[in-house]
């Protein structure tokens, strides 16, 4: 699904990611853990194909090169970006831009357009799951919503765009315990053989939920550490610092 | 110069004026010709020379009314109206079907429907000079209108670097309520003036709403001045959305001159190209206890430029005042261009006043936040700019009407 080999990153000639390699398999959830600074959000960023950044090495989407894929064409892709802290984003209504945002996605993947009714009905359905007063999706987007909403919001978003990898950007930071388990139900009920998941998170908190086939540590813009869900929790005991 | 005088001559060619009407007429000609078309130099055109503009675009004046053939002209379909047809300023005809026809009078333009004011601004006086064209509409105490009022304003192919000077009146009686959309049809593809002086009346407690917005883009260069009167109780409320013009300076007056009486002006523009649009506020607060609202957003593209210049002005007697004036701009292009002035002049003590200003590009961060979500550059900007402008479609009451023009300005984004 993903393969990221010495991957470099800088920004305003400040570098980040310094030689990151990261393999993830269609149905794997990997984590990626690391002290404030480490460079997870700049992975998230660059998967997403945030523009700004000099970019060296290899990054490969379904064995294509994704440097070479704008923004927009990576989500019609199916990469998927929750966003750490979502965009308030006002006159724009929650839902049209919804239906907007499926269609396109639709219409690339050469699917017929979802009309009004049909739309509803879906959106209706995955709120219900999540959770999500069906008032905020009328809603200018993002704009006034609680963090728990926006997040939540997030995880509505990519239940109806249906992506192939999905990136959750510290998508526990300011939620409370009940807003956790919802999502973590959220993201577990869509994990497939056909899809795969990139958890960056600062607290082992969210893998007691999220189950992760592997744990990564990332430091100074390296993965220094790999293994298997255990390493979240020795992580959790002994801090990043012990771990080098 | 020479080519923008008008020989006094013209005003013998003007239909059935007495002595009078001829003295301002020939008074307001001759300070036109003094002056000619008003320059940056003078506060008011700061941001708007139309001398350059004017000399850029025409050669001469051509004032002669054009009589247009009866255009094939299709009504709005998307709700139920009452209607005036103006043809290059003519009232032509009036359908008034779902009101009670002995509370309205229509009529044609008339030299003794409007006062002698006297004006420093070139433009208007030369629209006393040579305005001929035109309606007048007195809507009779006690009466509400049932379905709104459309004001077709259209303007004929035949037209081209012509200069056309009419004048409206609009009165509403006490207790009365009165809703316009002046739609704007433009059929010329030839470059034409149309200079405008609209005289609005309200008396006691009487209600009257304003939407101006076209029907698509056109290359018409336009003036309007608004001159208006409200007395106590009254509300007036104008939503501006007309855009896609090369030149559009609205000049809006109001005297809020009887206690309790309200003004809202709002308006949401989307200029593109060469667009030059410019909205001029004066409001005067002239008693105790009223109230005025503005709110202003442009959104300006390519090489367009947007101005606003808002004055409120409260006298020493208008205790109790409550103003507030805002202005946003979203500037795309790095081309584009807006200038706003706001100015609060206040001689009473006891006053609520506040205006803002902003202007600022279209944020990144929300682009690339919609661009994960599959939509390409152009369609997160359009959404955006939408968006951005909806606040005042959203004041609309009615949601049939509030449909309709989300209809029109989708298209002046979307069409782009």
């Amino acid at each position: 699904m993903l393969v990221i080999k010495n991957l470099k990153a800088s920004i305003n000639n400040r570098e980040i990611l310094k030689g990151l390699n990261l393999k993830i398999n269609p149905g794997e959830v990997h984590a990626i853990m690391g002290p404030n600074g480490s460079g997870k959000s700049t992975l998230a960023n660059i998967l997403s194909g945030k523009t700004g950044y000099e970019i060296t090495g290899d990054l490969k989407y379904k064995g294509q090169d994704l440097k070479e894929i704008p923004v927009e064409m990576r989500a019609q892709k199916g990469i998927f970006l929750a966003f750490q802290y979502p965009i308030e984003i006002p006159g724009v209504n929650t839902n049209n831009f919804l239906k907007t945002s499926l269609n396109t996605i639709r219409k690339s993947r050469g699917e017929k357009e979802i009309d009004t009714l049909e739309f509803l009905k879906l959106v209706k359905e995955k709120a219900k799951e999540l959770g999500i007063d069906e008032k905020i999706l009328s809603r200018q987007l993002n704009v006034g919503f609680s963090g728990g909403e926006k997040k939540k919001n997030e995880i509505l978003q990519m239940k109806i765009l249906d992506p192939y990898l999905i990136i959750l950007d510290e998508t526990d930071s300011g939620l409370d315990i009940d807003a956790l388990k919802t999502i973590a139900d959220g993201v577990n009920s869509s994990r497939s053989k056909d899809k795969s998941f990139l958890v960056i998170t600062h607290y082992q908190r969210l893998l007691d939920y999220i189950k992760p086939d592997f744990v990564h540590v990332l430091s100074s813009g390296k993965i220094i550490k790999s293994g298997s869900s255990e390493l979240a929790l020795e992580l959790e005991k002994k801090g990043y610092k012990k771990i080098n | 110069m020479e080519n923008f005088k008008i020989n006094i001559k013209e005003i013998d060619k003007i239909n059935s004026i007495n002595k009078d009407d001829k003295n301002y007429r020939i008074k307001n000609l001759e300070f036109f010709n003094k002056k000619g078309f008003p320059t940056k130099k003078e506060e008011d055109w700061k941001f708007s020379d139309l001398r350059e503009i004017f000399s850029k675009n025409f050669k001469k004046i051509d004032i002669n009314y054009i009589n247009p053939e009866e255009n094939k002209f299709r009504l709005i379909k998307d709700f139920d109206h009452n209607y005036i047809l103006l043809i290059n300023g003519r009232l032509i005809r009036s359908d008034f079907k779902y009101e009670d026809k002995n509370k309205i009078k229509i009529s044609n333009y008339k030299e003794d429907n409007f006062l002698k004011e006297k004006s420093n601004n070139p433009i208007i006086c030369l629209n006393h000079a040579l305005s001929n064209e035109g309606y007048n509409l007195v809507i009779e105490k006690n009466y509400k209108f049932e379905k709104v009022l459309v004001i077709y304003n259209l303007f004929s192919e035949e037209l081209s670097d012509k200069i056309l000077n009419n004048k409206n009146r609009i009165v509403v009686s006490e207790n009365s309520e009165l809703h316009t959309i002046e739609y704007t049809i433009n059929r010329s593809k030839n470059k034409f003036f149309n200079n405008s002086y609209e005289n609005v009346i309200l008396s006691e407690n009487a209600k009257f709403k304003n939407i101006c917005i076209q029907a698509a883009r056109s290359d018409g260069y336009f003036h309007k001045f608004l001159n208006g009167s409200i007395k106590s109780n009254a509300s007036y409320s104008s939503f501006i959305f007309s855009s896609g013009l090369k030149f559009n300076k609205q000049d809006i007056k109001i005297d809020l001159e009887g206690k309790n009486s309200e003004c809202d002006i709002k308006s949401a523009l989307f200029l593109n190209n060469d667009d030059h649009q410019e909205v001029k506020t004066l409001v005067n607060h002239l008693v105790p206890n009223c109230k005025s609202f503005q709110k202003i957003k442009s959104v300006l593209d390519s090489n367009a430029k947007g101005v606003y210049q808002g004055k409120i002005f409260v006298k020493d007697i208008a205790q109790k005042t409550n103003a507030y004036q805002l202005s946003k701009a979203l500037l795309i292009s790095g081309n584009s261009e807006f200038d706003s002035k706001p100015e609060l002049e206040i001689y009473a003590d006891d006053v609520k006043c506040s205006h803002g200003s902003t202007s600022g590009n279209v944020d990144e961060n929300s682009i690339h936040y919609l661009m994960t979500r599959g939509l390409t550059k152009k369609e997160a900007m359009q959404l955006l700019i939408n968006g951005f402008l909806k606040e005042i479609v959203n004041d609309i009451k009615s949601e049939t009407i509030k449909k309709f023009v989300e209809s029109k300005l989708e298209f002046q984004i979307y069409g782009y």
